[in-house]
């Protein structure tokens, strides 16, 4: 046994296959991503407990997180928001969390996907599991967690082949394995989900190109959105939610916080389904009116609207920074963020 | 802090650095593995370190009393002082919710209306590790077994070193603390042999028990209803390579760091789904935790010195607290009732039925032991009974219109894989992986050593724990 050789031999055809892995799935259009899991989130949420008054934090679904940009947003207040929003999710279980673990008293901007905001409270549910779980794991987070998440950052950043995303772009072993098929001994009615979203270190989200400009790709993602809006779905909860939202909102402002609903843009197919099964006089104008916060509905304002929204659900890359701009100059005009000095 | 980590790896470049510098003598080489030992275990909660250090103090004042007083009452008093802190801790931190709710259960079964507040209490990462081996300790000194540890160092570097702090191998005394006395140092080959074994554990764990098992396995367990034959079967196959890839894996990681700094660990699984009975898979099945139980529980218990009778009660007893050990849970005792009936029945029919099997007989008892042990694995796995006996009604075609919830691939993936599984381990029943190296070409282990590095690095896992870490 001649292990020093055996070593060496190992040192070599692991770098030639690990380049050659990387080189081949960068020809399919693969490049360096920031995976958006638990402990990237974790680490945004650590920064709400040693935010001031001036910061704002955004909670909510992915409308928030593709539409407002944050660098756009420091451009202008010289303050970066806290991305707290989460794609699926009910923004309800992370504003209790800050209300109710934090002393934040500053700016929590409220994403209002009316699906999602009044979906469920139920704590099996999708929209409320998944962030709770984020949640949870803020709250468990161990230190090895936050320097083993601080490492892979660089690692993330260089190698397109390390990425934790699932389904059809999936490319971890797991996520290969998972892909191959044989016979129709189960049905997955799903059609395949491409993921379409850039992330960076600090939560901030901007659409994909592709899903800009390959019309097949925007396609595939329309075609779940019609997924997800052709089932049978348990009915929104809109006495439970809203108590819950008033409940939390009450003790928010008692210690001086500062809330405002923002309801991001939608389109076409979509936004015809929201108005059937969310109508806005029923849902929007109702939270609206009880909440007796500043809120912000894309429809109301000509500025806010005609922007690209591929998909009909999030805003283009580009568009996203416009709407940012504006919705900003509208909530500057409006004195509704007192505390931020704009540049 | 875990072995399949971006943080474990640059921690250990940094151990290696210092130990293989020439900076430190041995004993602040020592103190050094003790302090890096320290930050392993409190990067996952540090206020926790300080029961690490009660049971370190609590075994070193009761083991030193221990190796100079003669007296026999004290002598019980010291192992006494011993066992109820380290078994007090135990108790309260892995046990007590689960003694709560059962107390509620009974105050409740009697009409007593009786709602305790929960208790929320943290597990200790390998709290039911550390605590057996200081345990080992200061029994073997009260036996007169072993020597005391030279000096304070010594002891808490065998109590706290990293490679086995949190997953074992449950070691003993006489085993490691020796090696702390002369400078140890890692040839190049043991060095780069434990580098091999490294890489394996890490293969076991991120690639096989992560990537191809575990899906399957919470897929069929989490379904929340009854499944099919096929399902059932490849759930509960699934599970049964994914414990023993995780904790094997475990096993040759540890093994292999401490190899890496010149330091020898027994071997903790050896090809157990090959065993033909079951006396053969707990000989080959966690064998630091198994041997402990028969040296500290089933033997004190009596073991085959007091009749057929005793010896069965006792080796149930030493399988039912072997089965709790593992969680506080009664599919957990209900476990290691199933694994004591298994070697009762075996030995009973050892005792009156002599038979002389060929290969082909042998290869049938170990595929019957292999099947039976699966068994055991559903109520493991399975939160609540309930959940176990759904399963195993379908494993014995008892649903035949349980819910189809796998695809054809994930039946065939889990069929191969555990085909290969069980027909390794029988193959190397008498063979070591160190053996099998030694015979091929260099060219050949590097490859399938870099084909292990590059598997790992594609699946790159998310740092999910290791199973027994609950443990």
């Amino acid at each position: 046994m001649n292990l020093k050789q055996s070593l060496m031999i190992t040192t070599v055809f692991a770098a030639v296959f690990l380049i050659g892995w990387e080189m081949y799935w960068r020809s399919q259009g693969f490049y360096p991503s920031i995976d958006d899991d638990n402990a990237l989130w974790g680490i945004q949420r650590a920064k709400v407990d040693k935010a001031i008054k001036e910061d704002v934090v955004l909670i909510g679904s992915s409308r928030v997180m593709f539409d407002i940009q944050l660098d756009e947003w420091k451009k202008i207040t010289g303050r970066r928001p806290i991305q707290l929003a989460a794609g699926g999710c009910s923004p309800l279980p992370v504003f209790h969390d800050i209300v109710h673990t934090s002393d934040f008293s500053g700016t929590i901007l409220v994403g209002v996907t009316p699906g999602l905001f009044f979906s469920t409270t139920n704590p099996k549910a999708q929209p409320w599991a998944w962030p709770q779980s984020k949640v949870d794991y803020f709250h468990k987070m161990t230190y090895a967690q936050v320097l083993n998440h601080h490492l892979s950052i660089p690692l993330q950043k260089t190698f397109a082949f390390l990425s934790q995303d699932e389904g059809v772009d999936g490319i971890n072993l797991g996520e290969l394995v998972k892909k191959i098929k044989m016979g129709g001994r189960i049905y997955d009615p799903m059609p395949p989900f491409h993921e379409f979203a850039d992330v960076t270190a600090e939560r901030n989200v901007s659409m994909k190109r592709q899903a800009e400009t390959d019309t097949a790709y925007t396609n595939s993602i329309k075609a779940v959105w019609k997924f997800f809006s052709s089932g049978e779905g348990p009915p929104p909860d809109k006495a439970a939610t809203l108590k819950l939202f008033l409940d939390d909102l009450k003790v928010f402002k008692a210690r001086g916080g500062n809330v405002i609903l923002v309801r991001c843009p939608s389109s076409d197919f979509l936004r015809e389904h929201e108005k059937k099964v969310t109508p806005r006089s029923e849902f929007w104008d109702q939270l609206v009116q009880q909440a007796q916060v500043k809120a912000y509905h894309f429809e109301d304002y000509p500025q806010l609207q005609n922007l690209s929204i591929p998909e009909w659900s999030h805003l283009s890359a580009d568009d996203a920074d416009i709407f940012t701009r504006e919705l900003l100059q509208i909530m500057i005009k409006d004195n509704v963020l007192p505390e931020i000095k704009t540049k | 802090m875990l072995f399949n980590s971006l943080g474990f790896i640059v921690f250990f470049v940094f151990v290696l650095i210092f130990y293989y510098g020439p900076l430190l003598n041995w004993i602040n080489k020592k103190r050094m593995l003790l302090f890096t030992s320290y930050i392993f275990y409190g990067l996952w909660n540090p206020p926790l370190i300080i029961i690490l250090w009660i049971s370190t103090l609590v075994d070193w004042i009761a083991g030193n009393k221990l190796a100079v007083e003669e007296k026999q009452s004290k002598r019980n008093m010291w192992l006494l002082f011993s066992m109820v802190i380290n078994l007090g801790f135990l108790g309260f931190f892995k046990y007590g919710n689960f003694l709560l709710e059962n107390f509620t259960l009974f105050m409740n079964a009697i009409g007593i209306d009786y709602e305790a507040m929960p208790m929320n209490i943290i597990l200790p990462m390998g709290i039911s590790f550390y605590t057996f081996q200081t345990m080992s300790y200061t029994i073997d000194l009260y036996n007169r077994k072993i020597q005391p540890a030279r000096t304070f160092l010594d002891f808490a570097l065998y109590v706290t070193f990293f490679p086995q702090l949190v997953a074992g191998p449950i070691v003993r005394a006489k085993d490691l603390i020796e090696q702390f006395y002369e400078e140890k140092k890692a040839t190049a080959d043991h060095f780069i042999w434990g580098l091999f074994l490294l890489t394996l554990g890490l293969f076991e764990k991120v690639v096989m028990a992560d990537s191809l098992l575990s899906e399957t396995a919470d897929t069929v367990f989490d379904a929340g209803k009854v499944v099919n034959f096929w399902d059932a079967w490849s759930g509960t196959l699934a599970f049964s390579g994914q414990i023993f890839f995780d904790f094997a894996g475990y096993s040759s990681c540890a093994i292999g760091i401490a190899y890496m700094l010149g330091f020898t660990l027994g071997d903790n699984f050896l090809y157990p789904y090959g065993s033909i009975g079951f006396s053969e898979f707990w000989r080959r099945w966690h064998i630091s935790l198994s041997t402990w139980l028969k040296d500290y529980l089933y033997i004190p218990l009596g073991g085959n010195r007091h009749g057929i009778t005793r010896m069965y009660v006792a080796l149930m007893l030493t399988m039912l607290i072997g089965g709790l050990w593992h969680g506080a849970a009664w599919t957990f005792v209900f476990w290691g009732f199933l694994h004591g009936t298994y070697l009762i029945v075996e030995r009973i029919i050892r005792s009156r039925i002599k038979m002389e099997v060929g290969v082909m007989g042998s290869i049938l008892l170990a595929v019957f032991t292999y099947t039976l042990v699966n068994f055991t694995w559903v109520f493991f796995r399975a939160k609540e009974f309930g959940t176990a006996k759904d399963v195993i009604s379908s494993m014995l075609y008892l649903n035949a219109d349980g819910a189809k919830i796998l695809g054809n691939f994930d039946i065939i993936k889990i069929m191969v894989l555990s085909a290969t599984l069980f027909s390794t381990h029988y193959y190397m029943r008498r063979h070591t992986v160190k053996m099998m190296a030694s015979k091929v070409n260099p060219w050949f282990l590097g490859l399938i050593w870099a084909i292990m590095v590059f598997l790992i690095s594609i699946a790159q896992g998310s740092g999910e724990q290791f199973i027994y870490f609950q443990f």
